[in-house]
């Protein structure tokens, strides 16, 4: 099996679409947990693992409390109650509904966040610079993918310098409340500055381009790749089109 | 040498105000570039080089905002600027013919490419250039420049002076007609400063018109085809340039049994996303009184001494022991400033009413940089911000001072305020490291030299100066 640095960018993008409008439209839960189960299995192949369950267990932690607290508290109807406190009951069918529920999202973290892991994003620039795509897509991708790593090494930089001139902050939350105020309005005023000066030379350097383009990077694709784009395409429409549809007559 | 060759680019520019200004930055100045010639313009800090760098690249005025009362022409089509009116230039035609090096290389670099390779072709790729041409292009010019080894690096975790040299070749690779280059040499080793100046001679060779900003005149001076001088914002020829008297070397008092204020015992350190070291089995004494200079080829590891000697860099191997008073210069005095003013930036961080605190207004002082203290440290030319970033760090009064390329971009006033700096932390038993490429500066102000091996990960050696 390929691993997703060898695969044009798009192919994984295309794959991950069809993936997602399925499952989400199937709303069937061991589908939802082997898409997840899946995503695991590659996030290990690609060293992710971790990376990935952290990420995803921040998104999924709130989402997965929120279902709980608007289904399985309140869920009326003839259901086993399984803990109670106070006027709060927490029913069974309202914990399988607020998972099932969780799940449907969990697929579209995992998913999105694996293929922000996996994609490199300097190939996925790349990529959309060599498609057909206009010019200016791929500068707002280009911009907007840079600007976390920006902004990461700027606050770093900050960072050390205010260190070495307020020394010890402090420890625990208060100590990385204050790090954060200290550092917000610098990171930002300079990022704007840094932008500003940075503008004229960009656009002296022709960026963005206005007409034809180029890129030095090779992005390798295939004709399978190709095919299989489509393939995904139209899984991604036709799939849940036929589901929905399917649903309907069955009732 | 020039002979009645038409100009390429000729300026003429009565006055030019910046929006908000009410003096002009320059004013009754006259520039004609031809084709194959090297011309030199020596300003100090805050005379307008960086200023009529920007307009002869055609990035000011900004349009609606500045004031330039003058004339462009560029190769016979004539541009008038007047009142505030004159065409909006656009700027990827214009830098086609005229390139505009900054003298923060920073800036220049396009922070959205992975690797120096694309990075040179980034010009290239933005006007279609057939991928062929381009891996031909960025092999010759990164010969040209020395940068092959650098090809594949990511040009953010570069040193200062390699930055330098990326952003230099990638202007080039465009070959523009004209090379306007901002302090070209700044931050360079003595061997990529050579390379540097090789390649502006070849550029001329080639027909190119290099103009070259400077703050002092320097080796590129004596080869110029035409010198000026900036001076409050006007150009004057120069025929003959004074003869540069050498500074005095300082004759510092001797040091009596001194106390250990910095001692790296075979220490090996880098960088947390870098699985190599820079410095391997590094071992160091800094003692009281004592001013030591660092020298070495630019990506040595000069920084990260500083930075390891500072705490920015835990070590991984071996030991560094330091006074706890200790204060570093970074080498970019832009990740050092943060505050809206220049007396809040210097008082960032001090408790009201403390001593450090009543120091501010002297410091400020003792750096000239008391008639600025309520300018945007961003306003500040680069000289006086890095003199605001030493006074960041004065201020606290550290006992040893850590300095990290301290003479970059000083003009020679700014050069006399950091040698009284520094003569006055080591009278008042404090102690100095500092990185320089400047080897007359450092020559006069330092006791001893440590110069790192080229190589980064691989043991270091150290000289005295007198061995070299």
């Amino acid at each position: 099996m390929p691993q997703a640095d060898q695969l044009h960018p798009f192919t994984v993008l295309a794959l991950a679409t069809a993936v997602l409008t399925i499952t989400t439209a199937a709303g069937y839960w061991p589908l939802s947990l082997a898409v997840i189960v899946g995503c695991l299995v590659l996030a290990t192949r690609h060293r992710c693992l971790g990376k990935l369950c952290a990420l995803s267990a921040l998104i999924i932690a709130p989402t997965f409390g929120s279902q709980l607290m608007v289904h399985a508290l309140f869920t009326p109807g003839p259901s086993p109650v399984l803990a109670q406190l106070g006027p709060f009951e927490l029913t069974g069918a309202g914990l399988w509904l607020a998972t099932q529920l969780a799940l449907r999202t969990a697929v579209l973290v995992v998913v999105g966040l694996l293929c922000a892991l996996v994609i490199d994003r300097h190939r996925l620039i790349a990529a959309i610079d060599l498609s057909k795509a206009p010019p200016q897509l791929g500068y707002l991708v280009a911009a907007t993918l840079s600007l976390l790593p920006q902004l990461s090494a700027k606050q770093h930089a900050i960072g050390q310098a205010q260190a070495l001139r307020l020394g010890h902050v402090g420890r625990g939350p208060v100590g990385w409340f204050q790090r954060i105020r200290l550092r917000s309005v610098p990171l930002v005023l300079g990022s704007l500055q840094d932008a500003a000066d940075r503008a004229p030379h960009l656009a002296a350097r022709g960026f963005p381009a206005a007409g034809t383009h180029t890129r030095l990077r090779e992005v390798p694709d295939s004709t399978i790749q190709r095919v299989l784009r489509r393939v995904a395409l139209i899984c991604a429409v036709a799939g849940p089109a036929l589901i929905l549809t399917l649903d309907r007559f069955s009732g | 040498m020039s002979g009645a060759r038409q100009p390429v680019l000729e300026a003429r520019i009565e006055s030019f105000r910046f929006d908000g200004s009410r003096h002009p930055i320059l004013h009754g100045s006259h520039l004609q570039l031809e084709p194959g010639t090297l011309n030199v313009i020596v300003g100090a800090s805050g005379s307008g080089k960086s200023t009529l760098g920007a307009v002869l690249a055609g990035m000011l005025p900004r349009p609606g905002l500045d004031l330039l009362h003058g004339q462009l022409r560029l190769d016979g089509q004539q541009i008038d600027h007047r009142d505030g009116q004159g065409p909006r230039i656009d700027l990827a035609v214009w830098a086609r013919h005229v390139a505009l090096l900054p003298q923060e290389v920073g800036q220049y670099l396009s922070g959205i490419r992975e690797t120096v390779a694309e990075e040179l072709a980034f010009g290239l790729e933005n006007i279609g250039v057939a991928r062929a041409q381009m891996r031909t292009r960025v092999r010759s010019v990164a010969r040209q420049f020395g940068i092959e080894p650098l090809l594949e690096r990511a040009p953010e975790r570069l040193s200062g002076g390699q930055q330098r040299l990326v952003a230099l070749a990638a202007l080039s690779i465009g070959e523009p007609q004209v090379l306007v280059l901002d302090e070209p040499l700044a931050g360079l080793d003595a061997l990529a400063a050579e390379r540097v100046r090789q390649v502006i001679l070849e550029l001329r060779t080639q027909g190119r018109a290099v103009v070259v900003l400077s703050r002092l005149p320097d080796a590129l001076t004596g080869q110029a085809d035409a010198s000026f001088r900036l001076q409050d914002g006007t150009l004057w020829p120069v025929t003959v340039w004074p003869a540069s008297v050498p500074p005095a070397i300082t004759e510092w008092p001797a040091i009596e049994d001194p106390a250990t204020l910095l001692a790296f015992d075979h220490v090996s350190a880098g960088y947390p996303q870098q699985s190599a070291a820079v410095l391997e089995d590094f071992s160091l004494r800094l003692v009281a009184g004592e001013c030591l200079g660092l020298a070495g080829a630019n990506g040595s590891g000069k920084s990260t001494v500083l930075k390891t000697a500072a705490g920015l860099l835990p070590p991984r191997g071996g030991t560094v022991e330091s006074c706890e008073d200790i204060g570093l210069l970074l080498q970019n005095p832009a990740d050092q400033l943060f505050e809206r003013t220049v007396r809040r930036e210097v008082s960032f961080g001090l408790p009201r009413g403390s001593l450090h605190r009543q120091r501010v207004e002297r410091v400020l002082d003792e750096l000239g940089l008391s008639e600025l203290a309520e300018t945007h440290p961003y306003e500040l030319p680069v000289s006086a911000r890095r003199l605001l970033a030493l006074a960041t760090v004065l201020v606290r009064e550290p006992r040893v001072l850590l300095l990290d390329e301290p003479t970059e971009a000083l003009d020679e006033h700014g050069l006399e305020r950091l040698h009284r700096v520094i003569e006055r932390r080591l009278a008042a038993g404090g102690a100095v490291l500092f990185s320089s490429h400047d080897e007359s500066f450092m020559r006069r102000t330092a006791h001893r030299v440590v110069r790192l091996a080229a190589a980064p990960g691989r043991s270091v050696t150290r000289q005295q100066f007198g061995d070299l």
